[in-house]
């Protein structure tokens, strides 16, 4: 089976370069599956999960983004986020403490980080179901 | 004609400050490489966002709201220039250098009838600007701290600059800023930030539209372009303190080099210069002690 150059980058360093067999976005309207020779697409990201697959279907790698744009082409995929987090890293608790905490502020700034830690929490209960 | 002792402590003090520049010499090489490798890392993302809008950016004939950051306001007859200094001295012209062509920048665009306003971002160009152009600072940006504190004080400086162009405060942005080409040279250089400057990249697009197919675009160009737009001043704007940041250490480094070296030479002269006393008072002393054995 074929496989896709897949890049992660934020601004500050490239996170993840390698082949791999498929790449789950989080394009703003709707998840996208990636796969090698995907149809040239230029989307935008929400919030949410970025899997990487091996060629055999293993989950290699999970990360978060909080948003940022995704470039496919049929050799190759590039997403470009602000910031990244590795999934496995994300601690629950901690989390629901800041959503809380923004919460009770009301600023625009706030609201956005609210959603994105939000998404952050989905993110992480889903892939606790994803595994049982 | 100085006393031993005095041409001592001369001696004495060069070499103290001569251990200070070696000190500080070492010290920037080693921020240089640690700025370098940030830089280097910053790169694939600011060069695939660029790919990535200049392919969109055909696309954008003309528009309202955020699409103004890449067509313009229309008008050209307010400035905004933000000169990129550090906050640090002893790095030879490296800040002087930024506040003499911003300077030369400002008269040039005032002499053609604009209004300009200022942004410094660093101490080194805030106090300059205090100085010679108070009433035209609108806000300054110091103790920023690039290498350690990353995208976020990049992000500070775009917000802001975004704020004031949707309120129709300037219709351009240049920055001025030192351009890292090598570990000891650096180049003032001016770029427009506001609105984009894609002529650069155009030579880019045409490669690119010759060898790629056409995208598809989701949600729509529009909506990434919108997206696009925001986070390219503000990368661009990290990139530029990122190679500011590497230059300065560069610019130290070289600085403090020269300054090794010139007091390693005065040591030297002043050493030379110590024997030569050392021995005129010996020989005085010997013909003193001969003359008066002779006349006994």
């Amino acid at each position: 089976m074929a496989t896709i150059s897949f890049d992660l980058v934020s601004p500050e360093n490239l996170i993840f370069n390698d082949d791999v067999g498929t790449i789950i976005v989080p394009g703003k309207d709707g998840d996208l599956g990636v796969l090698p020779g995907h149809s040239q697409v230029m989307s935008s990201l929400r919030p949410g999960r970025v899997m990487v697959y091996s060629e055999d279907k293993n989950l290699v790698k999970s990360f978060f983004v909080s948003g940022g744009f995704a470039e496919i082409n049929p050799e190759k995929c590039i997403v470009l986020a602000e910031s990244v987090v590795e999934l496995n890293s994300l601690d629950k608790s901690s989390i629901e403490k800041e959503i809380e905490e923004l919460g009770s502020k009301e600023s625009k700034e706030s609201e956005e980080q609210l959603s994105i830690a939000k998404a952050k929490l989905e993110a992480i209960t889903v892939s606790f179901y994803d595994k049982i | 004609m100085p006393s031993l002792k005095d041409i001592k402590t001369q001696i004495n003090s060069v070499g103290s400050t001569k251990k200070i520049t070696s000190a500080m010499k070492m010290v920037a090489a080693s921020k240089l490489r640690r700025s370098q490798e940030k830089a280097e890392a910053a790169r694939p993302y600011s060069s695939r966002l660029e790919e990535m809008l200049s392919s969109l950016a055909s696309s954008a004939a003309s528009g309202e709201g955020i699409i103004k950051l890449l067509t313009g306001t229309g008008n050209d007859q307010n400035y905004i220039v933000v000169p990129v200094s550090a906050d640090r001295g002893l790095c030879g012209g490296f800040n002087s250098s930024i506040n003499r062509e911003t300077f030369k920048l400002v008269k040039s665009l005032e002499g053609n009838g604009k209004k300009v306003q200022l942004m410094p971002v660093g101490k080194k160009s805030r106090d300059f600007f205090n100085r010679v152009m108070k009433n035209q600072i609108i806000e300054s940006f110091v103790d920023l701290n690039v290498s350690s504190t990353g995208y976020e004080s990049a992000l500070n400086i775009s917000n802001k600059l975004q704020e004031l162009y949707f309120e129709s405060k300037f219709d351009k942005c240049i920055l001025v800023f030192n351009k890292f080409k090598s570990a000891i040279s650096q180049e003032v250089t001016q770029q427009q930030l506001i609105p984009l400057d894609v002529s650069n990249s155009e030579k880019e697009e045409e490669k690119e539209n010759s060898s790629n197919a056409i995208y598809d675009y989701e949600p729509d160009e529009e909506t990434i372009l919108k997206d696009l737009l925001p986070k390219n001043v503000s990368i661009q704007i990290f990139k530029v303190l990122l190679e500011s940041d590497a230059g300065e250490q560069g610019a130290r480094m070289a600085a403090m080099d020269n300054a090794t070296r010139n007091a390693g030479e005065m040591i030297d002269s002043l050493t030379l210069k110590y024997n030569r006393t050392r021995q005129a008072f010996i020989t005085k002393e010997l013909i003193e002690i001969i003359s008066g054995a002779e006349s006994i």
